[in-house]
């Protein structure tokens, strides 16, 4: 769902861990313990393995051992900020197969596009790079869906304008759902850059204000761990 | 930036599919291996994921971290 989702998605060209987006139940539990054991991957960093933690929105941490894997990092969450539940998610997931029929389950563009609005600032252009890539994509045959999409998530201040003036009825629409389309539909280019930076502000201290508890937890669980029992 | 005015590796990059991405990611990532690239994240005090206490700064400024050793012209 995270880094590899996107060099799948052609917004990344390599990640060096794999994040696991997972159904949180026990016979899916028991599949993932199996799992790790096969990759000979320990917990590497609180929180630990519970599924009453994960329900929280952590994300716990593991590190490969098996020979082939070595040192590749896993992380594995149930939850995801601002996004539905696992089954709808899987439901609108990207499935890419390769020739030998090994099939690789992705969280959707739009969904990652969500999941990737962070406080982390590399995430950002990694967004950009993701509706970018899905418009270049799907901008011959677009859907209403597509093009809301694109209105609602395009990051670059020149696209959106091209999007406003390819698309005037939809971004007149979503206008006071996104109030910058209303620059990008004046072709007010710094105002609309303005706009853009401020939405990231924004939406870093939403992830903030969420990870805050999360963090106090982790602390918690820090302490935890390096007493002595 | 629009997409014409990417940098040509990036527009070769998406002319690919999903699963060619991934192949070239693999060699990409083994390139990097080879090189004394680390696995290790690195140090984001920005991500809610960070510990500051279980960074290594020996791994982002030692021998397993990438760095440039000369720039070119460019």
């Amino acid at each position: 769902m995270g880094g590899q989702a996107c060099v799948f998605y052609g917004a990344a060209q390599v990640s060096k861990d794999v994040d696991f987006l997972i159904l949180a139940d026990e016979d899916n539990f028991d599949r993932l313990r199996n799992a790790l054991e096969t990759l000979q991957a320990p917990r590497i960093a609180v929180p630990r393995f519970d599924p009453a933690v994960l329900a929280r929105g952590h994300a716990v941490h593991f590190r490969c051992k098996a020979p082939g894997v070595e040192g590749l990092r896993i992380d594995i969450m149930t939850k995801l900020r601002d996004l539905p539940d696992f089954e709808e998610l899987w439901q609108r997931r990207t499935v890419v197969a390769d020739e030998e029929g090994m099939q690789f389950h992705l969280l959707s563009v739009p969904d990652l596009v969500k999941a990737k609005k962070t406080q982390r600032a590399k995430d950002w252009p990694m967004i950009e790079a993701l509706v970018m890539m899905h418009c270049r994509e799907n901008l011959s045959a677009p859907t209403p869906e597509w093009i809301a999409f694109w209105l609602t998530e395009s990051r670059s201040p020149e696209r959106l304008v091209d999007l406003t003036i390819q698309f005037p009825a939809e971004a007149g629409r979503l206008e006071p759902v996104r109030p910058l389309l209303a620059h990008a539909i004046a072709g007010n280019l710094p105002a609309l850059r303005e706009a853009l930076d401020a939405e990231v502000r924004a939406e870093q201290e939403k992830d903030r204000i969420y990870w805050e508890p999360l963090k106090r937890e982790m602390e918690a669980f820090r302490r935890d761990e390096s007493t002595p029992q | 930036m629009r997409f014409e005015d990417w940098p040509e590796e990036w527009q070769e990059w998406a002319k690919l599919t999903p699963i060619e991405r991934f192949r070239e990611s693999e060699k990409i990532f083994a390139q990097y291996l080879a090189m004394g690239g680390t696995l290790d994240p690195d140090p984001d005090p920005a991500s809610p994921f960070y510990d500051p206490s279980q960074w290594n700064p020996r791994l982002a400024h030692g021998r397993a971290g990438l760095r440039v050793l000369r720039r070119g012209a460019s």
